[in-house]
């Protein structure tokens, strides 16, 4: 990857430092750093494993220059935290980087044992020394992806935008979410229940909220302060269900799907199947997708007089 | 020596049943990549194989408890309030618990926590919650043949063959598992007609990675200043609960009150972590620890410094939940050998 390493030298000679990865020596799958130096620099790599939204970072860094390395969907993550005044574009560097689809790590390692070792540098996926289908080890939000490469850059590392790297994706935003089918298929009480289920798991970590990059009050959140006290403290299926239609609300028109939420979540909880719900509505309703354009206005940030609002003409 | 076949272990779990709640590492539902400690009822998925993402510490320190309840009330001297008692669903008495399936260090970590809350009355921090839950609590350990590139537990002398915490270890063999009592507890688990008799020899057990903590305490307070080591070693850290919480010996909690209507209300407590800026955010407005880099090394601090200076033990027992499902992939044992090379 020196072409990635040469990039992030140069970067260097701008910024203060460039968010990254590296390969983590225990278990030999990509890890975030931050480079300093040309000397770190060397470490750096992109691969199958880079799953991590390191957008993430970019809030609590707004005032200072650095340089980040971003797939598509990372960048569809940038594009909203410009359009939202929680990241400078001049102090930006964006090196886009061409992803030919993510593994799922975290399923990988659930199912062969943490740090199994995963080659996916030749033809096919192997786990552990075992050859398995790689389609089968994707992460899900790959197999929708419409951004492979980055929309917005300042270099861009690997072949062309629109070159062959995206070959192994599917596009087109057809996602189905794997609970999709047997969730759709429920009834309003069924739903209910089944949502109660999920959130009895849930222990109040807020890992889904750290980890997305447009959850960006974190550590000031409603759910935790006491003063307003709009959340309980009490930790139950009730509170937590309450607590993740907010966040999801206030997602509302900023979420850009990558999944981050889900991937974070230490119970299993399908929180996609709220959000991408709600990003088809907000496409349905606005024609508007989180991340498009720099240049775009989120349905959720407008409010104009003139709306006609419930399209009846008054 | 007591032995049972995999195929009765299901069998072996019903009778526990009869006498106490059992908890053992379950499949949920729609979740096929999830492994957690939860009730366990003859439908139920075991899995002893893998790893459960979150430890059973909450069969002692729930997530969140009511301490007792109040009830303001205006009286003819004027207004007065009455402490009532725990309500009864959350009181620490519900019966017998037995909890299947915790590994050496899940086991272990109980006692790490007794040290602290299992003090005599009298003594500084007297938890009756705590003792209740932990007195009807039995622990069946499945003791570690294999482990995984997060596991550090022989970073401690015993390692995986500690019994500590244990009232019973099953061990892996050929077609099911010896059964060795540790306490009494675990030797009248034995009395069930059940186990049949094994000629079979204990099986060796895993070795797991090992990280140098002999002097870290006094290295941990030599350091602590040295914030260029810290920024350094937590940068990609982001500051959520997921280590904390997922933590078999991370005990911290917040107490607060939750009102039912005007008047009436409890007192309760729930878990909280260290890696929030809300846990030591002042009234004044002032965060003595505000960035991430000092809220992780309070973590590191407390768990491998204060805590063994103060409580005679590590506040860590090498379980590696926090390495598996990190979200950015911090490696504690990153952190703590660069602490011993500074």
């Amino acid at each position: 990857m020196a072409d990635l390493v040469t990039t992030i030298k140069q970067t260097l000679k701008d910024v203060e430092f460039v968010l990254g990865w590296v390969r983590d020596p225990a278990t030999g799958v990509a890890a975030p750093a931050r480079f300093y130096s040309e000397e770190e620099a060397e470490a750096a790599i992109f691969d199958s494993t880079c799953v991590h939204n390191l957008s993430v970072h970019l809030p609590r860094l707004k005032d200072r220059r650095v340089g980040i390395v971003a797939k598509g969907c990372d960048a569809r993550s940038v594009v909203e935290l410009v359009i939202e005044l929680e990241a400078e574009r001049e102090n930006l560097k964006v090196i886009g980087v061409g992803c030919g689809a993510i593994l799922d790590v975290k399923r990988i390692w659930r199912r062969s044992g943490f740090g199994a070792e995963i080659d996916d540098t030749g033809d096919s996926l192997r786990i552990a020394g075992e050859q398995v289908a790689r389609d089968d080890f994707l992460s899900r939000k790959c197999s929708g992806c419409l951004d492979a490469d980055p929309d917005i850059y300042d270099v861009f590392v690997g072949d062309a935008p629109g070159g062959d790297t995206a070959g192994a994706i599917a596009p087109g935003g057809e996602d189905p979410h794997p609970l999709r089918e047997m969730f759709d298929a429920l009834s309003p009480a069924e739903r209910r229940d089944f949502w109660r289920e999920q959130f009895s798991r849930c222990i109040r970590c807020y890992a889904c909220r750290d980890v997305c990059p447009m959850c960006f009050c974190r550590d000031i959140c409603i759910m935790q302060t006491q003063v307003p006290h709009w959340a309980g403290g009490e930790v139950n299926a009730k509170e937590s269900e309450m607590i993740q239609l907010i966040r999801v609300n206030h997602l509302a028109g900023r979420c850009t799907g990558c999944g981050e939420c889900e991937r974070a979540c230490p119970v299993g909880i399908p929180l996609m199947l709220l959000l991408d719900e709600q990003n088809s509505a907000i496409e349905a309703m606005f024609s508007y997708r989180a991340g498009d354009s720099l240049t775009a206005r989120p349905p959720m940030q407008t409010f104009s007089i003139e709306q006609d609002l419930w399209g009846d003409g008054e | 020596m007591k032995f049972i076949s995999s195929e009765k272990i299901p069998a072996l779990l019903e009778q526990f049943s009869r006498k106490a709640r059992v908890w053992a590492p379950l499949r949920p539902e729609d979740s096929a990549d999830t492994l957690l400690f939860m009730p366990w009822a003859p439908a139920a998925t075991l899995d002893l194989k893998r790893f459960t993402t979150i430890s059973p510490k909450k069969l002692v320190l729930p997530e969140s408890e009511a301490l007792f309840s109040f009830s303001y009330s205006m009286g003819e001297d004027g207004e007065r309030v009455e402490i009532g008692d725990a309500p009864a669903a959350d009181e620490p008495g519900e019966g017998a618990t037995l909890l299947f399936g915790a590994r050496a260090c899940d086991a272990r970590s109980l006692t790490v926590l007794d040290a602290l809350f299992g003090l005599e009355p009298g003594e500084a921090y007297n938890d009756p919650q705590y003792k209740a839950r932990r007195a009807r609590l039995t622990v069946v350990t499945l003791a570690c043949t294999t482990c995984d590139a997060a596991c550090f537990c022989s970073s401690w002398a015993e390692g995986t063959a500690s019994t500590e915490g244990s009232d019973l270890i099953l061990y892996p063999v050929e077609g099911g598992y010896l059964a060795r009592g540790i306490t009494g507890k675990g030797e009248d688990l034995l009395e069930l007609d059940i186990w049949e008799e094994s000629e079979q020899p204990l099986p060796e057990l895993a070795v797991t990675d090992k990280v140098p903590i002999g002097n870290l305490d006094a290295k941990l307070l030599e350091i602590f200043s040295d914030m260029d080591f810290w920024e350094r070693a937590t940068d990609r850290c982001i500051s959520c609960g997921y280590c904390t919480y997922t933590c078999p010996t991370c005990y911290c909690f917040n107490i607060f009150d939750e009102m039912r209507g005007q008047r009436d209300g409890e007192r309760c407590r729930s878990w909280d972590a260290c890696t929030f800026y809300l846990y030591t955010l002042e009234t004044s407005g002032h965060n003595p620890r505000p960035g991430i880099a000092h809220r992780y090394r309070n973590r590191i601090g407390h768990k491998f410094s204060y805590y063994p200076r103060n409580q005679g033990k590590t506040l860590c027992t090498g379980c590696g939940r926090c390495i598996r499902g990190c979200p950015v992939g911090l490696d504690i044992r990153d952190v703590l050998r660069g602490a011993g090379e500074r």
